[in-house]
Formats: C-alpha cells, structure tokens, sequence
C-alpha cells in the first residue's frame, strides 16, 4: 500500500478546464431541428401581431364599413369584410391579440395550480395526495372542452350580472375584456390537473433519486429541498407541456367562441370569426373568410407542437 | 471519556410487501472522538442501513428502527425532533456516499451543492460560502478550483466528484464523518488516492469516521478499529492489528483470506468465502453464518453467539473461535501489510 499512498494534493498542472454553458449547449441542439425553429419563428411572428396589432392592422377591429359589406377581397380589404362590414385582415390580426391574452394567461394560471397541487400530492403523498388526485381524475374523465364549456357557459352570465352591479366595474364589461375572465378561468380549470399529474409522477420518481437522500443527509429543509433540488429538475417536462399547452389553449379559446360561449363579438376572435363566416362558405366567392382564421389556428397549434419537439429533444439529449 | 458516538442495541426494519427485512439486527458500537472505526462487510450485510439509521435516514415506508439507542454528544438521536435532526446533518455528523455520480444533483452547479450546507447551517452568504468552498477545493486536492465551482457533476471525473463531496461534507467542520464505501465505484488507482486524502484530513481536521467498506484491504489503511458485519449483526470487533494477526470469527478469517494481494500475483487465485449471505426475510435461527462455516458445530444451528470477548479489546460472536492467525499462516499473512498510522 506504501507505493500508493503518493500524493494527494494533485499537483499535475493541467489547463483550467473549459466549461460551455447549458444553455449554449441547449441551443445548439434546438437549433438543428427546422422544424422547431420554424415553429419558433411563427410563434415570434405571432407575439410580434398580437402585441402590435392596433398599429398593425389597417382599420379598428370594430370598425364598420357599412357601404363595403360582404366585399371580396381588395386592395382596401385584403381578406374582404363581413356582414356588418368590418374588415377581416385586421380582424385577423386583433384575434391574435386575444390569443396572446387569453392562451399565455390561462395557461400560466393552469400550471401554477398543477405545479402546487402537483409537488404537494407528490411530496406529502398521503391523503394529501388522495384528495388533489381524485379531484384530478374527475376533472381528468370529462372530456376538457366539454368541461370549459360548461363553466363558460354557466358562469358566464353570473360574473356579468355580477359585475355589472358594481358600479365600478361597468365601463369595465362595457370594455368587452370581462369575458376574458371567463374563459381564462375556464381554461386554467381544465388545464391543471395534466400538469398536477406530470410533476406528480416526476416528484415521485426524483424523491428515490440518491442525490436527494444526499441532500437531506445534507440537512436541507424540506421546502428547499422541493424548490431547489426537486422542481428544477422537473422543469424540462414543465417547459415542453407549458409550449405544448399554448397551442392547445389557443385552440380551446377558439373552439369556445365557435361555440359562441368564448369571446364574444365585437371582440376579435378567430373560433368566432369561422363560426359568423361560416354562411359564406356556401357562396363559392368567399371561402377565404373561413380558411383565414381557420389556417391560422392550425399554423400555430403546429408552430407550438414542433417548439415543444424540439425543446423535448433539446432538454433530454440523453433520451433521443 | 464518554465516547462521541455510541450505538446500543440498534435494530433496523424494512416492512416489504415480500416479507420483513431485518437488516440490523440490534448491533452496539461506539466511536471516540478522533477515532476511525471501520465497518467492514460483504454488500447486503447492513453497512449502508446502519448509516442512514444514524442520520434517521431510513426511506419510511418501509423501514424503520424498531429498537435501540443512538447517543450522539449526549442525546438519543432517536428522541430528538425533526428539526433538530436536520441540524445535525450534514453539520454534527456528515455523510460521503458510494457513487459521486448519483449523489450530486445532475442539473446544479458545483458551487450551489457544495455551498449548501454553508448556507443552511452556517448562515453563510453567498460570497462566504463562495470563498470557503475554494478553500475546502483546495484542501481536497482540485486544481483550478474557481473553474470547477461553475461545472456540472458531469463535467467531473470520477475521483474528482468524490473529492468534491468529501469537500462538501466536511464544509460544516463535521464532529463525525460517515463515508459509506467512498471508493468502490472508483478505479484502483483513485481509490487509493482516496484512501490517502482520508488520511491526510483526518489527521488535519482531527474528526471521527466510521469508515465503510466491503474490502478489508482498504480499510486497513485507516482504521483504529474495526467491525466485522455480517447478516446486520457485528460479529467480531477489535482493534486493527490484533484483528488482522489472529481473527477469531470464521467470517473475518475468510474475508482476510479473500484480499487480493499484490504480493501474491495476478494468477494466483482468491480465497473468496463459499456460498451466500442469509435470507434476511426468513431470519435463520442460531449463528447465521453457520451455512458457510467450515467450523460449525452443533450449538451453532440452534443458538446464536453474542460477542465474546477474546483479547484485549478484541471480541467475536462464534461458540468456537478458532485461532484464524494459525489457519492464515499457510497462506502467508505475514505479508499482510497493515500500514503504520501515517505512512
Ligand atoms: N429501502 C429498502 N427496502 C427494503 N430493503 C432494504 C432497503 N434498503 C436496504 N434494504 C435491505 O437491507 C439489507 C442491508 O442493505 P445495506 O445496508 O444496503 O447493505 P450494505 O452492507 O451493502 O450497505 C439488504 O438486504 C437490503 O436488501
Ligand atoms: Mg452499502
């Protein structure tokens, strides 16, 4: 053993070592997938109308062109207008507006609460747990559209009358964003409980990690250990649910104002513009007026599926 | 002088769906200040479950200490609160663990693990903690300390991540160390390596260890004493020379007999032990190693020895205790060398 026991401060000089950052590292890999990029541009291209839109589009979303209506498409009206003869180019780009409202908002909301909900069913586990995951899987069986449906659907009304009783407040429904609540409310309640499971099932498995009984041996509260060791890294599947689930929320919003129940005209919205269009299609002259907003959707329900691919790949090379 | 740590009748659990595991089974043992006691043992004896017991580490459900005392600076561990538990960990009693790769969290820097229990412990700022932990780098032999605080536990060799947790246990000047088999994912050459920085520190810093291992080769290096585990008992104790010149349990003398050597030669074959540790969910009655002894006698199938005193500090638990010195002397064990403190 004598011949062993040599030195022990390692004294070899060596170069400091080169270290690349992660997130140097991420990009690289996002940025070899084209599809991911161009669905990054997209969403970019997205951010970039829907913060932009009242200097963007051409004419108000509101405004009415009452001797143009029903046009075909012109040089005045790129996308033609409507029946009350409001131009649908900048009605397009106001409904990316109430996208960009109401998609990032709901689902922020729906993954703050499956995020709580999530780490406390899987780090108390016990009836902890029970409660938020029953509550989960009732909401998990109803189909979610169906189930934002009925609360926009039920409450929507309520808030209103409610709202409209409060003095204050009535410039505010006048304003037309109270029914943002609504469907913002709606769509956070059907988003949670994806997001509780996800984090659940990742607190689950993470607690057995050896790195997390070094970190108790460690003598690491708790909460610190949740915060610090556990969540960050759970953060991948909550980055990639959270791209995927704005694709899903911009779709729900514009299901639920198909439906009539969502945003409600004058506002722009796409799922609403498809729906009052819709008589047009039967014309042959006008089909654009449903494809337009119907398109859009798709291009970015897509847009976000290939960004959360692409940051799935990116974030788990070791996966692929 | 009381001893720092001091362990009776300690008796670990797991209540599995297949059966209950008794994974320690009422062991006692002490540590001194300053002193290095070995626990040595084949994987599956109850090294790691005693360990993790010590801290009240033990995953429950399933496990659970079911009996026994740990005195820790005069408290029962066992009585004390959550709270004040956390206290001791990582800042009274500090923990390095098998696999450096595992034990660290993959997507944290080296300098937000290491600085942690600073943080928490110590009441340390971010710049403090900094500073010391370049410091503790230093004193654990890594070069270019300031590049390796901003690396990722991948980004690290082997022998380097278990540096860096030695670093980090001994960042809260722990009063006892428990390094739980610290060497044996490593190569050879690191493990010796690692072996020798234990010593260095342990002679700087003056701290306890319990020093872990399935290979009585290593532990030899370091150890005032040593315990030999088996099937979660103790079953022969005794300080280190008198232990390796005339082991008294079967068990210690077959172990001894299985240590590659380097004076013996690559061709030259080892002597591992026959057969297989117990069952631990159907507990055998009487000496449970009894299965493997090539000594047994009758008594042994139906009683199971307590620890007996056979020399100067030295104790066993076998009815027979044979004079293991005269059966490795064929075997040339005056060539096992035990290291002087020191060398
Ligand atoms: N979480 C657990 N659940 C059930 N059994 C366990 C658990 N942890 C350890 N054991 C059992 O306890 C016994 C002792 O294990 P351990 O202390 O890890 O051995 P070693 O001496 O190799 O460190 C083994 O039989 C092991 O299967
Ligand atoms: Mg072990």
């Amino acid at each position: 053993m004598a011949e062993i026991v040599a030195s022990t401060r390692s004294a070899i000089p060596q170069e400091p070592p080169r270290r690349y950052s992660p997130m140097a590292e991420f990009w690289q890999r996002f940025s070899q997938n084209v599809l991911a990029v161009l669905g990054l541009l997209i969403i970019i291209a997205f951010l970039f109308v829907g913060l932009f839109a009242p200097w963007l589009a051409p004419y108000s979303h509101t405004d009415q062109d009452l001797a143009n209506t029903e046009a075909s498409p012109s040089l005045a009206h790129p996308l033609g207008t409507d029946r009350v003869g409001r131009d649908q180019f900048s009605r397009l780009i106001w409904g990316a507006r109430t996208a960009l409202i109401v998609a990032p908002t709901s689902v922020i909301i729906g993954l703050t609460l499956g995020l709580l909900l999530g780490s406390a069913a899987g780090y108390f586990g016990g009836w902890v747990d029970t409660i938020i995951m029953r509550i989960s899987d009732v909401l998990f069986a109803f189909p979610g559209l169906l189930f934002a449906m009925l609360i926009a659907s039920t409450l929507q009304p309520r808030i209103e009358s409610w709202l409209l009783s409060i003095e204050a407040a009535k410039p505010f429904v006048r304003s037309g964003y109270a029914e943002f609540f609504v469907v913002i409310a709606a769509l956070s309640l059907v988003g949670w409980p994806g997001i509780a499971r996800i984090i659940r099932g990742q607190i689950l498995t993470l607690r057995e990690q050896p790195f997390i009984e070094a970190a108790q041996a460690v003598g690491v509260p708790s909460w610190r250990i949740l915060t610090h060791h556990l969540l960050p890294n759970a953060l991948t599947p909550i980055i990639v649910s959270l791209s995927m689930g704005m694709g899903g929320a911009i779709l729900a919003e514009s299901t639920l104002s198909f439906y009539g129940i969502g945003i409600q005209p004058p506002t722009a919205s796409w799922g609403a513009m498809i729906i009052n269009n819709f008589q047009f299609w039967r014309t042959p002259s006008a089909p654009w007026m449903v494809w337009a907003p119907g398109l859009t959707v798709g291009v970015l329900v897509f847009a976000f599926n290939f960004v959360g691919d692409g940051l799935n790949e990116a974030l788990n090379p070791r996966r692929s | 002088m009381t001893p720092l740590l001091d362990v009776r009748d300690l008796e670990t659990r797991f209540f599995t769906r297949a059966g209950t595991v008794h994974a320690v089974n009422g062991i006692s043992f002490s540590v001194n200040e300053g002193e290095t006691v070995g626990m040595v043992g084949e994987s599956g004896s109850g090294k790691s479950v005693t360990a993790l017991s010590l801290l009240r580490l033990i995953p429950s459900p399933p496990g659970r200490i079911t009996k026994g005392e740990i005195l820790f600076g005069g408290r029962d561990l066992r009585n004390v609160d959550l709270g004040a538990m956390r206290a001791i960990r990582g800042h009274e009693i500090a923990m390095v663990f098998q696999d450096p790769m595992s034990a660290f969290n993959p997507i944290l820097t080296i300098e937000r693990q290491l600085t942690e229990g600073m943080r928490v412990h110590l009441g340390m700022s971010a710049q403090q903690a900094r500073k010391r932990a370049l410091d503790l780098l230093d004193m654990v032999g890594i070069a270019h300390p300031e590049a390796q605080l901003c690396s990722y536990p991948h980004q690290l060799s082997g022998g380097m991540r278990q540096r860096v947790m030695i670093a980090m246990a001994l960042s809260c000047s722990p009063k006892l160390l428990i390094a739980d088999e610290p060497t044996t994912a490593l190569d050879v050459t690191i493990q010796a390596q690692i072996v020798d920085l234990i010593q260095r520190l342990k002679r700087e810093l003056g701290m306890a260890i319990l020093w872990i291992t399935h290979d009585l080769g290593v532990t030899a290096a370091l150890a005032d004493r040593l315990l030999v585990m088996y099937a979660g008992q103790i079953v022969e104790e005794g300080p280190l020379r008198p232990l390796y010149a005339d082991p008294r349990h079967p068990y210690t003398i077959g172990l001894l007999q299985s240590i590659p050597r380097l004076d013996r030669g690559r061709q030259d074959k080892l002597n591992p032990i026959e057969g297989a540790p117990p069952d631990l969910v159907t507990y055998p009655v009487g000496c449970p190693f009894t299965p493997r002894c090539p000594f047994a006698i009758p008594q042994c199938h139906t009683e199971d020895p307590p620890l007996m005193e056979v020399g100067m500090g030295q104790a066993a638990a076998c009815w027979v205790r044979p004079h293991g010195g005269e059966l490795l002397r064929p075997q040339s064990i005056q060539t096992v060398e035990i290291p002087s403190q020191g060398s």
